[in-house]
């Protein structure tokens, strides 16, 4: 077995690339060790100002859909676009280059950059130039290259590669960049402050750009039509760059060209506002270079002419929009917000949660469609919470990119007799059998879950046995500090069916339902599931269970593809008569209410019914608010908190996806008018998100995730006056309970007791 | 009665003022005549040795006139004085309600470099070119649809930095964004 090595030993470039997961597993222990605070504060100050920023957009939706739209148009019509933009470029008098892969357009840049002499270059922020690692070739050449952004600068006194595509430096605290500097430079100087760290940098930056022969940029967006590149920053290197020396060479992927200049402004206010949370960074330039002024002539050095060259960068993009999932990533802006707004993003950063360039949720896209399929293994740290889905500028659906790598991923790997024979007996799709073990296990949970509630006394008396948890540590990589959840004597279809003559459904003018009868709650908590027919009941809903029958979340996230569909197509095939005689349909768990809203778009091709179901699913509590707001139902005369036994003092967690379908302000809603006090949390999710925390190799990371939510929670009490835990979902009870080990409440548990 | 006409351009002022402030620039409104802008521009920039000056394009050269005259004021300077200069003034095209930001051509003459390099900028801006969002600078309808053929930079306030730690504002551009809107 190999050695553990402490990860304080680890150096962020050993672990750059994750194609073996060894690396991604050193990655996570190195992170949550030493750069975990940093990333956290960070990521979630981004966050948080992002929210307010794109609250303040007043067609923040309309903004959204033209970003998408333009850069649909853009990447459909790329050849053109580029020929087009070619001619601009030249016609202002600039350089064109359109470099295949990543050694031609390093190649290009060392050529033009020894032609012209140039000792030292001095560069603003660019990722597309980490992708191709162009410092490397510059340096190799003789030229010295001034990294000025001050996080590049970090990263390049570090030796370190971005951990964030737009602050590469995030997981630096101000301590760390102390340390960093008195170790490698020799200075007296006092660098116990972000004034003197940033002080002493610019200083030695300054000399540096005045110096400097030529200057290499980024750029955000490129203009087709005017060869007009947009360029947002803070700092003022990027200015500098582009306006001190003579000759500016801007590199960019291809990806990055839109049709007009006029275009820019729908993503001038949408890209700050979804990156920094800020109206506009200090500075954004919009350029369409050479310049006409004079540039910068160091004393003693004589006036250059101005000259330009743009590089775009192919380099796997064109295969990329050939690829109808990996497409996607080339609408990204390169915003971030789907990593600030991601639960493992903001605790690990992306030197765990990103490859060697690339981090985040779409970072594995871009990993893989620029490099290798295995360098995108990080991706498996996307638990499709779909926290992103609704930050995304350009509507970038990114846990189905993630699904969709971590399906190529499990069909890349060689398949053996025990995996084809374990997905037959369980359930898996032909396609999916060669999925590890413990993707097919989660991924067929429902077939587990229908025997250990066929033989209950059994099952539940082996999960206690510290022998089957070690077992299933071994075979599935559960880990065995979590504990499964107990199969129930009766499931929920069961129960029901024995209950029936006890409860019948009024006869109202309100909707009929039909109630889902989801897998989770089915073999897990059935008495929840019965909980939310009394309650709906109450409210005057007639109300109907529907058999229970898998829906695709378990095998979707696990990247068993085919599987999800199977089961979708099965699930669709039963509910369409309860849709079809008019039922709203009802989901107590939220993941499953989320496949109808978004996922199962992917897994159908009837979209008008799709469309159909998305409208008229709800979660339970939003129908409980629709009978008080629109049948007149009262609610503190039906649920009042007068009758419930514990404290009225509530702490609400609500669950990831029940927040991205927006089906969660309800609960709060429907909590107070019936006279409770509740306080709720504000983490992007309690880091198990299904299958997730279960995993022996994450297990570390989602109770990290989850210090959060339990810190809230103490902070909410810190009276020391308990508050009752109410939460959603059935993973979040899971994951509170292992962190607090407090009992947790749903919602519709806690009308149903209070109930007259 | 007031009519939006009138009204509208004032509010914009307002909020024009309210926006650079809370993106940490100092802002001022002074009336639109030489002696006015001299003592706003000469007040701010205190006892410097030397003012970089990149002269107007929009507005006209008398406005700056006694300004000008000042004999510390350098409109050609050579590198050094570039490096070692305290204060740049200079003119903005055109302002943005919302985000408080000065446009600012670099492609006019010295524009780009002495917006950039000095540690103080004094951006000068024309009440009336004020326009309510940042996008409208794309637009051919307003300010002449100057931002769809200008090389141009959004300002908003001084130069910032959080690598490295807390908000740090002055990096490579100036540690200090100064506007005065002449009216």
């Amino acid at each position: 077995m190999a050695t553990t090595v402490n990860p304080v030993d680890i150096q962020p470039r050993q672990v750059a690339n994750k194609s073996e997961k060894r690396a991604l597993l050193d990655a996570i222990r190195m992170t949550l060790k030493i750069q975990s605070p940093a990333v956290r504060h960070n990521t979630q100050t981004f966050n948080r100002n992002r929210y307010v920023a794109v609250a303040k957009l007043a067609d923040y939706d309309q903004l959204k859909d033209r970003a998408r739209q333009i850069k649909e148009q853009a990447i459909a019509d790329s050849p053109r676009l580029l020929k087009q933009l070619e001619e601009s470029v030249v016609r202002n008098g600039g350089h064109f280059y359109l470099a295949p892969t990543a050694e031609d357009a390093n190649a290009y840049i060392r050529r033009v950059l020894v032609e012209h002499s140039v000792k030292l270059v001095v560069k603003g922020k660019s990722i597309t130039s980490e992708e191709t690692r162009l410092n490397h070739t510059l340096e190799g050449a003789g030229i010295k290259v001034a990294e000025t952004d001050l996080a590049e600068f970090i990263l390049q006194v570090a030796d370190e590669q971005p951990s964030h595509i737009i602050a590469p430096a995030l997981h630096y605290s101000r301590e760390r960049i102390t340390a960093l500097f008195k170790r490698k430079f020799d200075t007296d100087l006092p660098l116990d402050t972000g004034e003197e760290l940033t002080k002493f940098a610019r200083e030695k930056l300054r000399e540096q750009f005045i110096e400097a022969d030529a200057g290499i940029s980024g750029a955000n967006l490129i203009a087709a039509d005017s060869g007009s590149i947009m360029l947002v920053e803070s700092e003022g290197n990027i200015r500098m760059t582009t306006t001190l020396p003579p000759l500016h060479i801007a590199i960019a992927g291809i990806e990055k060209v839109i049709p007009s200049r006029e275009q820019f402004g729908t993503f001038l206010e949408l890209l700050p506002a979804s990156a920094t949370g800020q109206p506009l960074t200090s500075y954004v330039s919009i350029l369409h270079p050479p310049l006409k002024s004079p540039p910068f002539a160091a004393p003693g050095k004589q006036e250059q002419p101005r000259e330009f060259h743009l590089v775009l960068l192919d380099n796997g993009r064109s295969r990329m929009r050939e690829d109808p999932v990996l497409r996607e990533a080339l609408y990204c802006i390169r915003c971030s917000a789907c990593l600030n707004s991601c639960a493992n993003f903001e605790t690990v950063g992306g030197h765990a949660f990103g490859g060697e360039t690339y981090s985040g949720g779409i970072g594995g896209s871009w990993e893989a469609g620029t490099g290798k399929l295995m360098n995108a293994r990080f991706a498996e740290l996307c638990t499709a919470c779909s926290r992103c889905v609704n930050q995304c500028p350009v509507r970038i659906d990114i846990p189905w990119l993630n699904e969709n790598l971590r399906q190529r991923m499990n069909h890349a790997q060689p398949t053996s007799f025990a995996r084809s024979l374990f997905g037959e007996l369980t359930g898996s799709a032909p396609a999916d059998t060669s999925a590890p073990l413990q993707k097919q296990f989660f991924g067929n949970y429902h077939t587990f879950a229908k025997w250990g509630t066929t033989t209950a006394g059994l099952s539940n008396s082996s999960l206690d046995s510290p022998l089957i948890a070690s077992a299933m540590e071994k075979v599935f990589g559960v880990d065995h500090r979590r504990e499964l959840p107990k199969f129930p004597e009766k499931s929920w279809v069961d129960l029901h069916r024995e209950e029936h003559r006890n409860g019948t459904s009024p006869s109202t003018h309100l909707p009929k339902l039909a109630l889902f009868a989801d897998v989770f709650t089915n073999f897990g908590y059935p008495e929840r599931g019965m909980a939310a027919i009394r309650v709906l009941r109450k409210c005057g809903y007639d109300v109907e269970l529907t058999p229970s029958l898998a829906d695709g979340r378990a095998p979707l996230s696990q990247g068993m593809i085919d599987t999800a569909r199977q089961q979708a197509t099965a699930m669709l095939r039963m509910l369409r008569p309860y849709v079809e005689s008019g039922r709203l349909l009802v989901v107590v768990e939220p993941s499953v209410l989320a496949m109808f809203r978004f996922d199962l778009r992917h897994l159908m091709e009837d979209q008008t019914f799709f469309a159909k179901l998305r409208d008229i699913s709800f979660e339970p509590m939003q129908l409980v608010w629709k009978a008080s707001q629109e049948f007149g139902l009262d609610l503190s005369a039906t649920f009042p908190a007068e009758r419930w036994h514990h404290d009225p003092r509530l702490f609400y967690h609500s669950h990831c996806q029940q927040r991205t379908c927006n089906a969660a302000s309800e609960t709060i809603d429907v909590l107070r008018a019936c006279g409770f006090d509740v306080v709720t949390s504000s983490v992007e999710c309690c880091g198990m998100a299904g299958s997730f925390g279960y995993k022996a190799d994450y297990y570390e990371l989602s109770m990290a995730v989850g210090e959060d939510l339990f810190s809230q929670v103490r902070a909410a009490e810190e009276e020391n006056q308990p508050r009752i835990l109410v939460a959603s979902g059935i993973s979040c009870h899971e994951q509170i309970w292992a962190g607090l080990k407090r009992p947790v409440h749903h919602p519709v548990e806690v009308l149903d007791q209070i109930a007259i | 009665m007031a009519s939006p006409a009138i009204d509208a351009p004032s509010m914009l002022l307002e909020q024009f003022v309210t926006a650079a402030r809370n993106a940490a620039a100092t802002a001022e409104v002074v009336d639109r005549n030489p002696q006015a802008l001299a003592d706003a521009i000469l007040a701010k920039a205190g006892d410097a040795h030397c003012i970089l000056f990149a002269p107007p394009q929009v507005m006209p050269a008398e406005l700056f006139a006694q300004f000008a005259a000042d004999p510390r004021v350098i409109t050609q300077p050579d590198s050094e004085q570039m490096v070692h200069s305290a204060v740049g003034v200079i003119e903005a095209f055109g302002g943005v309600a919302r985000t408080g930001s000065v446009c600012v051509d670099v492609n006019y003459q010295r524009t780009g470099v002495v917006s950039l390099i000095t540690p103080l900028c004094i951006a000068v801006l024309a009440s009336e070119n004020i326009v309510p969002q940042p996008r409208d600078l794309f637009r051919q309808d307003l300010l002449h649809g100057a931002g769809l053929t200008r090389d141009f930079v959004f300002i908003t306030g001084p130069s910032a930095t959080a690598d490295m730690g807390p908000l740090v504002r002055g990096v490579h551009g100036p540690h200090r964004q100064h506007i005065i809107v002449v009216r």
